[in-house]
């Protein structure tokens, strides 16, 4: 029973990295219908833009690590969701007329321009974080041995998906994405700037996922060009589960995924664990194709 | 309209007589561009004809190459008896996959053949049955051998996948404008109006994806033929990726346009060998600028035009 | 119609253009991943060989002609493999080097073999690609079923009895396994508790780590690459476990060290042939030195070294035949090549092809992350 609860635990941290990168699918797929292919890229960039904050500019002397990591944290969010703000106007909204299709190429196209220029700028090597920024404590929860650090990446990622389900349910601007999210035009007879919305939404999914990539590379350490592929279908497997365009149903579809995963590896194989994961997607989008929580979508008559 | 026929005449002529005036290895990039032509034709069918999301087209094509692998090296038989064999259980797969699945809107068919084509990619390199070799794949597949002639070196093989290429827009060309291709192409269209004039949707769209699968299962026997060895990763998710865009970027729904896009995509990157490391870069710069200027595809498929007999 | 008409020949013309041939240098071919997965191997492969190149020629050459390198990238995938096989063929070359990855040069041994080209692959390890009888194929790297048996030997010396072995599903880390198991069983004394294998790529282990704890092993032996096996003793450590780790030799890496810090590396184990750091012969010296200067730091991989002595051993071949006739080289290498001083050791080649040689040893992490050359037992 003990190793159920650890593989358990195990689960939900590795699941809260998976709901983090799996809002921006969302988040992008509700107001566009389109799946960004290239979201997976973006977490890596904030991964690798916190190595060249961390190895070049490093404040940690001076403001000692919690601080500077809070800094650099909001800096990577900052600077990825910029970085999808360009990738939309790029990429993105000359196709918005165009068929859907066309999109999905292009969003193709940017996952490999992202990960190559990647690749070409700091090499195809691997980097690695430097160790001990943060104390490596143990603690022992419920006779079960949880590194802090993992809790932490838990904590952090629920809150951040708290406080991003706050902004959409009761701000202005959340009520105006949650409006394009059904109807363009509509949102525009009502007076919203559809463009500048997106380019919101197109800021916050991204940022999200630097976040995640900045947490991943200060916790395992290890970075390379190709992490954002495997991480971002994971992600988008969570999405879907959770119910693709609803953002409470991303964080259930990561966390589940993750336990499910882990539970998976542990009692049926390791070898075969993405598999189950896919074969878990396949029936539910057989079974309740809009997802666990998804909203029932009308059918067109 | 006559000295454009001409043209066209000429240039596969010229084309058919290459392998005389170009060297071994460009003789092969042709091979290889062929092979992705019959499998984008075969992708075309079902994402371009009838507008099915379909992401996951390699997963047929494994089928078929490791059917073909796995007769021929544990019982010898000929690989060419195999290519119908490969075809059929690769439409007999892609009947199993579809059946379940076809009622399903838009973007999630394309997210469970995404699924489906990784399923497909680890359980092959789990060595499934035991019989798939891991990640190792199998080797020591045979040639064809067509009436005592081996088929070996790049010369013989683009003449043997050409043709196979030919008799595939011959095929594609007579479907779509058959019955059943205008009852695809209204499935595209409009699928409420589809049904509302007795087209049973469901059936159409399945009999699309197990043809699709039939021909890439074929596809698969040639591949298997001309490496000799197959292994899972040459049935990644991303030549599932790479068929899609050939189709998108092509044309999707022409058959001009997907052959075109063959010889850009798989062309392009031997042409960018130069540039050694920012090949990939390049490619993908490519492909974005490709989609923003002409989002249609390069040869959009010509619409539709009917002669109505003179009313006299 | 004129326009399609130039068009067409302005195509055919940019084709054909690569059948112009050249004489006068010596033309190598060199195989690598420069993309995909492999890239930073390739890469390596590269600068290591070119290096050498360079060296030779300002040392005159072979036979009074230069060597000229000629690099084509397989992408670290058996079907771009094959279009760099042929692609290199019509450029002339004596011979190739290349590549890493067993079933990446498995696509192009026919290829080369066809068009009597040698090829001396410098990271392929699985045993079937000198089996087939290939006259023309050699390789630099050992077999994995002699790694095996060190390994099993290894395992037993230390007198671990409880023994859990994880892959990567891998051809290269699945063959390792395997063999490793079979070799164990055989020997007797040993169970073993746990087969399965890892996702690379994935960064999260401790779902592996608390399944394998659980079967309370002595010893793990992890046969996958050095990132994963970095990733799997900095979580390992964090789960306050302490069993003993060894790797096979692509854990053989400075940066496995960078990965898991040296609190948890230490003590890690694994099997390797030596590195040039490792020998003291004055050639190998000599080529660190000369390395570090150009490229300000080490050689990364030693399967890249060993492309590095696969252009030795081509070059020594052509010395001692006076020719670039491929038969003759062939035959060179596989019976006249004795003991030559290579970069990671003596080279010489078997019949089918294979490197000679008792090359692997154990290596021992020590409290400063450095790797420790334990003495043969």
């Amino acid at each position: 029973m003990e190793l159920f609860f650890q593989q358990l635990t195990n689960g939900l941290a590795i699941g809260g990295i998976y709901a983090l990168i799996a809002l921006g699918y969302t988040m992008v797929y509700g107001v566009l219908k389109l799946i960004n292919f290239a979201h997976g890229d973006l977490f890596t960039l904030g991964a690798y833009i916190g190595f060249t904050l961390l190895t070049s500019f490093s404040l940690v002397g001076k403001m000692g690590p919690l601080p500077t990591l809070a800094l650099y944290g909001l800096l990577i969010m900052g600077l990825v969701g910029v970085a999808g703000i360009v990738l939309e106007r790029v990429a993105y909204r000359p196709l918005r007329s165009a068929d859907r299709l066309a999109a999905v190429v292009s969003a193709l196209g940017a996952s490999i321009v992202i990960s190559n220029s990647i690749m070409l700028i700091y090499g195809a090597r691997f980097q690695v974080y430097p160790h001990h920024l943060l104390p490596d404590i143990t603690l022992n929860m419920f006779g079960m041995k949880v590194p802090f650090l993992r809790m932490l990446m838990l904590v952090l990622s629920i809150v951040l998906m708290a406080i991003l389900y706050l902004f959409v349910q009761k701000t202005r601007i959340g009520t105006a994405i949650r409006a394009v999210a059904i109807d363009h035009g509509a949102a525009r007879l009502m007076g919203i700037d559809v463009n500048r919305i997106i380019s919101i939404v197109f800021f916050i999914g991204p940022a999200l996922g630097g976040a995640a990539g900045f947490m991943v590379g200060l916790y395992y350490g290890q970075l390379n060009f190709m992490m954002g592929w495997l991480y971002g279908l994971k992600a988008f497997i969570a999405a879907v589960i959770g119910g693709i365009g609803n953002i409470p149903g991303a964080m259930l579809g990561g966390l589940l995924l993750g336990v499910i995963e882990a539970l998976g590896a542990a009692y049926i194989s390791i070898a075969w664990k993405d598999a189950i994961a896919f074969f878990v997607l396949i029936i539910i989008l057989i079974v309740r194709p809009t997802g666990i929580l998804g909203e029932r979508v009308a059918d067109k008559i | 309209m006559k000295k454009k026929n001409y043209a066209i005449a000429l240039v596969c002529i010229l084309f058919f007589l290459s392998p005389l005036v170009f060297n071994a290895y460009w003789v092969d990039v042709l091979n290889n561009i062929g092979i992705y032509a019959i499998l984008a034709l075969s992708l075309n069918f079902i994402l371009g004809d009838t507008g099915l999301f379909h992401m996951g087209h390699a997963a047929f094509y494994a089928v078929g190459a490791y059917t073909t692998a796995i007769l021929n090296t544990m019982y010898h038989i000929p690989v060419i008896w195999l290519i119908p064999f490969s075809g059929l259980t690769a439409a007999i797969f892609g009947y199993l996959v579809a059946r379940p699945i076809i009622h399903l809107r838009g973007d999630y068919l394309l997210i469970v053949t995404i699924g489906i084509v990784e399923i497909v990619r680890i359980a092959l390199v789990n060595n499934i049955f035991g019989i798939t070799g891991g990640s190792n794949g199998i080797f020591g597949i045979s040639r064809p051998h067509i009436f005592g002639l081996v088929i070996r070196r790049p010369e013989q093989f683009f003449y043997y996948i050409w043709i196979f290429v030919a008799v595939s827009v011959y095929l594609f060309h007579r479907l779509r404008n058959s019955r059943f291709g205008r009852a695809l192409n209204y499935i595209k269209e409009d699928e409420v109006a589809a049904e509302g004039t007795g087209v049973n949707i469901s059936r159409y769209k399945l009999i699309a994806f197990v043809l699709g699968a039939f021909w890439a299962g074929m596809v698969g026997n040639i591949y298997a033929s001309k490496m000799t060895i197959i292994s899972p990763e040459s049935f990644t998710f991303w030549e599932s990726v790479v068929l899609f865009c050939i189709v998108i970027l092509g044309g999707s729904g022409s058959i001009n346009g997907v052959i075109l896009g063959s010889f850009l995509l798989i062309g392009l990157p031997e042409i960018f060998r130069e540039f050694a490391q920012a090949r990939m870069l390049i490619f993908g710069l490519a492909m974005i600028v490709m989609m923003i200027f002409r989002p249609q595809g390069i040869l959009p498929p010509p619409p539709r035009k009917y002669r109505i007999p003179s009313i006299n | 119609m004129k326009r399609l008409m130039l068009f067409v020949a302005a195509i055919l013309m940019a084709f054909s253009s690569g059948t112009v041939f050249a004489k006068a240098p010596i033309k190598i071919g060199l195989m690598c991943p420069e993309t995909g997965s492999w890239a930073s191997e390739g890469q390596d492969m590269e600068k290591i060989v070119k290096l050498l190149a360079q060296d030779i020629n300002k040392k005159g050459g072979v036979l009074g002609r230069r060597i000229e390198i000629i690099v084509e990238d397989d992408g670290g995938d058996p079907r771009t493999a094959a279009l760099a096989a042929n692609k290199l063929i019509t450029r002339g070359i004596v011979a190739v080097i290349g590549t890493y990855g067993s079933s990446v040069t498995e696509a192009t041994q026919n290829i080369y073999n066809e068009a009597k080209v040698i090829q001396i692959a410098n990271g392929s390890t699985a045993i079937r690609l000198t089996e087939k009888g290939y006259k023309y194929f050699f390789r630099t790297c050992p077999r994995d079923d002699e790694q095996g048996k060190v390994a099993a030997k290894t395992i037993k010396h230390f007198g671990f009895k409880r023994v859990a072995i994880l892959h990567d599903n891998t051809t290269y880390a699945k063959g390792l396994a395997e063999e490793t198991r079979h070799d164990l069983e055989k020997a007797g004394g040993v169970k073993i508790v746990f087969f399965d294998a890892l996702t690379p790529g994935e960064r999260d282990y401790t779902t592996i780590l608390t399944k394998l704890k659980s079967e309370n092993p002595d010893v793990v032996f992890f046969t996958g690459y050095y990132p994963e096996a970095g990733l799997l003793l900095r979580q390992k450590k964090e789960m306050g476990w302490n069993v003993q780790f060894i790797g096979g030799d692509a854990t053989n890496n400075p940066d496995l060290i960078k990965i898991a810090g040296v609190d948890a590396a230490k003590g890690f184990m694994f099997l390797s042939p030596p590195v040039p750091q490792d020998l003291d012969t004055p050639q190998a010296k000599a080529f660190l030195k000369a390395y570090v200067a150009k490229y300000h730091s080490y050689p990364s991989s030693v399967w890249a070294v060993l492309s590095g002595d696969a252009l030795l051993a081509i070059v020594k071949a052509i010395r001692g035949t006076h020719s670039t006739d491929p038969d003759k080289l062939a035959y060179y290498l596989h019976y006249k090549l004795k003991d030559m001083p290579g970069l990671t050791g003596k080279i010489s080649f078997d019949a089918k092809g294979d490197r000679v040689g008792d090359l692997y040893r154990v290596y021992k992490v020590d409290a400063k992350g450095h790797f420790v050359l334990l003495p043969r037992f």
